[in-house]
């Protein structure tokens, strides 16, 4: 690391400490009225405390988050390689798509809660709505990337419509899907915790809106902490995997 | 898309409509749960008459806009300050960036916490939720900007504002305009959710009243304007953007 | 013998600070009179574009004067010296006629005055017709065409051109050379032709400056005198061969140093 280089990442370490440290100091100082921002220590420290509380709503959370993902990676990413793979499908469905992105689709929550109720169907439907679109378009703009001229190679060599897809297609487009995963994964798992939020009898989100009511702030956050905890660990191990994926192509 | 392709598109959507609407009346959908699109269609032109109703919506436009204006001005002047000013965006790159991919939604609970349930609330919430977006669209518009064109521009005598007028407004504008316009699609979402989560008012809050009397037609109706709003408004960014980067195709 | 237009005497250019210091340049003097076309070679490196935005005004030199007509140049002066870069620039969202009025545009110069002079100028490049177009709907040597007209169009006294035909093919080369050749026989513009190629530098100019590795220095200046108009054939011919030569031995001494 050239001194340029070091001076730079000291002063970036230094201002995250200050940053944890205000967030430490503030409150303590009535600077910040604790209400709002508790000291950082009482957060991690309702998260200790109330362990038991919090660990109990990650299977329901978990199971919600899992069984989303499923149905977005395995239904979005399969449409979207299908889709992709059509020049004509793209041209028609992709304007569509793309306006009804603009769609605020929180304000479906409501219909889910009436269709489903309070239990677990309605936070994996409202997740898997959230999702399913963006991840669709990444998996679509992968297909849709990939260089005409390894299928038509393919082709010359005499290789079937099935061999294309699963020697050519499949692998090339292996790390535009990994891709579509991160994406998934990230509107999932919020798309879970914010359904958990708005109307539910358990979970993670659940848990923090309790606290909100109670004014209960250190267990506001803490419950906020471990959700960044959990999207933190997805997007790294993602982004592994994005890695690992990807140099697989470059080495071939 | 071509033209025979859209009247197919069109014509399947307005096909999966006509199916909807027989199920109903064939008893084989329950019209508690979903009423027919006839149904739907009537309550929304007796809501579009109710004045509480109109006004419902204008709390909520309301509230969009003025997160928008807040968000706009300081999202860019951040953004181009963490551009021009190397050291600064080195400094807090890293920072930005790992902000920007938070999820924002968590943090609906704080800004209760801190604001109560109220219209600044919302506004404030709108506008953290927007901010990011136009942080990095604003670092992303100024690095656009190709260099060598400021230097041809100094070769040919140009000032420093009219450098900033020639050559980087019109370079900047089509990712700023792109931007404003994903700014705009955040922020209609976070506004509609604290709506949703805790109001007194707003269209988000009648949303939530509905669902939770089964008042299911009026509900549908209220999700058709609310969808058909936020299209709107996104369509018509998107009309200005296309207009203002033509020139962009084939760089 | 007419004033030299273009006079850059005992120049020299350091960048970086005393350690680390590179000297692009040094001690360079050149006398260009009005009307020359001068061609400047050299093996990579040697500085040929730092000397040409020394000329345009975009630097100062570390050491000695360049004057243009006897001003000295401390920035830059778009009416008397005008740039054409290897790559066009020109501005993406002006169509071409726009371009090239965008230099009158930055001097206030009145719509209709403008435009009527960037059409000009489009008509002698031979973009009559074009004026219309985007940059994105321009060929790479169409797009050139109008990086030139602009800097014809503020009538300045001397063209630069850095390697300004370096990214087209082969053909269009030969193309816009002749037609380069063409639009400065009918403005008898001062021209400081910078290049890579042995070939261009030879059959378009008047003389050939060439310059040594970094740092640079004037090794040879070659007075090219085959006759006017030029043409293709000129290059298969001996006295072509030899200046090409000449120029060349300096060259890959140089290289392969």
């Amino acid at each position: 690391m050239t001194w340029p280089e070091r001076h730079l990442r000291l002063c970036q370490a230094m201002l995250y400490v200050a940053i944890l440290a205000a967030w430490e100091i503030l409150p303590r100082t009535g600077l910040l009225p604790r209400l709002f921002v508790p000291p950082l220590s009482e957060a991690l420290g309702a998260l200790v405390t109330d362990r038991r509380e919090y660990l109990g709503s990650l299977p329901t959370t978990f199971g919600e988050i899992l069984a989303s993902y499923a149905i977005v990676c395995g239904g979005g990413i399969l449409l979207g390689q299908l889709v992709g793979s059509s020049a004509t499908a793209r041209r028609m469905l992709l304007p569509v798509l793309r306006s009804a992105y603009a769609v605020p689709l929180v304000v479906l929550y409501p219909v889910m809660m009436v269709w489903f109720g309070l239990g677990s169907q309605s936070k994996i439907a409202f997740a898997s709505i959230y999702a399913f679109v963006p991840t669709m378009l990444t998996a679509v703009a992968g297909v849709a990337a990939l260089s005409p001229a390894l299928g038509e190679t393919a082709r010359a060599f005499g290789a079937t419509r099935a061999q294309q897809i699963l020697y050519i297609s499949l692998p090339a487009s292996l790390p535009s899907i990994v891709a579509a995963l991160r994406l998934g994964g990230a509107l999932v798992i919020v798309g879970v915790i914010v359904a958990q939020m708005l109307g539910a009898a358990d979970g993670l989100g659940f848990l923090i809106t309790r606290h909100r009511t109670l004014l209960n702030s250190p267990g506001v956050y803490a419950g906020i902490v471990l959700v960044l905890l959990i999207t933190g660990m997805h997007e790294i191990l993602l982004r592994r995997l994005e890695r690992r994926v990807a140099a697989y192509r470059q080495g071939a | 898309m071509r033209r025979h392709e859209r009247l197919i598109v069109a014509a399947v959507v307005l096909g999966l409509f006509a199916l909807w609407e027989a199920l109903v009346r064939l008893g084989r959908i329950d019209p508690s749960l979903a009423p027919a699109p006839s149904t739907v269609a009537d309550a929304l032109i007796r809501l579009a008459g109710r004045s509480e109703v109109r006004a419902s919506l204008g709390v909520t436009a309301w509230e969009v806009l003025a997160a928008f204006l807040i968000a706009l001005p300081t999202g860019l002047l951040l953004g181009f300050l963490l551009a021009e000013l190397p050291v600064l965006g080195a400094l807090f790159r890293p920072l930005v960036n790992f902000l920007f991919g938070v999820p924002k939604s968590i943090f609906l609970p704080v800004f209760i916490l801190v604001f109560g349930v109220s219209i600044p609330q919302k506004v404030a919430f709108g506008v953290f939720t927007t901010v990011f977006v136009l942080i990095v669209g604003g670092i992303a518009a100024v690095q656009s900007v190709p260099r060598e064109l400021i230097t041809v521009s100094r070769v040919y005598g140009a000032t420093r504002a009219q450098i900033i007028r020639e050559i980087y407004l019109p370079a900047m504008a089509p990712i700023l305009l792109e931007s404003a316009r994903l700014a705009m699609v955040f922020n209609i979402t976070a506004v509609l959710l604290c709506e949703i989560y805790g109001a007194r008012d707003g269209i988000g809050y009648r949303i939530a009243a509905w669902g939770e009397n089964l008042q299911m037609p009026q509900l549908y109706a209220a999700l058709v304007i609310v969808a058909a709003a936020a299209v709107a408004v996104n369509e018509a960014l998107r009309a200005v953007e296309t207009r203002l980067g033509a020139w962009r195709q084939g760089a | 013998m007419s004033r030299a237009l273009v006079a850059i005497r005992g120049v020299s250019q350091r960048f970086g600070a005393d350690g680390g210091a590179v000297t692009a340049l040094e001690s360079i003097d050149l006398e260009i009179p009005n009307g020359q076309f001068v061609s400047v070679v050299g093996p990579s490196g040697c500085g040929k574009s730092t000397l040409l935005s020394l000329v345009a005004g975009l630097r100062l030199p570390s050491s000695g004067t360049v004057l243009c007509d006897g001003e000295p140049m401390a920035a830059p002066m778009p009416r008397k010296v005008g740039m054409i870069f290897q790559e066009a620039n020109l501005l993406p969202w002006l169509s071409a006629v726009d371009n090239v009025a965008f230099p009158l545009k930055l001097r206030h110069v009145a719509k209709a005055e403008r435009l009527a002079a960037a059409r000009r100028m489009l008509e002698l490049t031979g973009l009559a017709g074009f004026e219309d177009r985007l940059p994105h709907q321009l060929s790479g040597g169409m797009k050139q065409r109008v990086s030139i007209a602009r800097g014809l169009v503020q009538n300045p006294a001397v063209l630069l051109m850095d390697e300004p035909f370096a990214s087209l093919d082969e053909q269009t080369r030969m193309v816009l050379g002749d037609e380069l050749l063409r639009i400065w026989s009918e403005t008898r513009k001062t021209v400081i032709f910078v290049t890579h190629s042995l070939n261009e530098a030879v059959y378009l100019a008047d003389r050939v400056i060439v310059l040594s590795a970094r740092p640079g220095r004037v090794v040879d200046d070659v007075d090219v005198d085959l006759t006017r108009p030029r043409s293709f054939a000129m290059t298969a011919g001996e006295r072509f061969g030899i200046l090409k030569d000449r120029i060349w031995q300096h060259i890959k001494s140089a290289e392969r140093r």
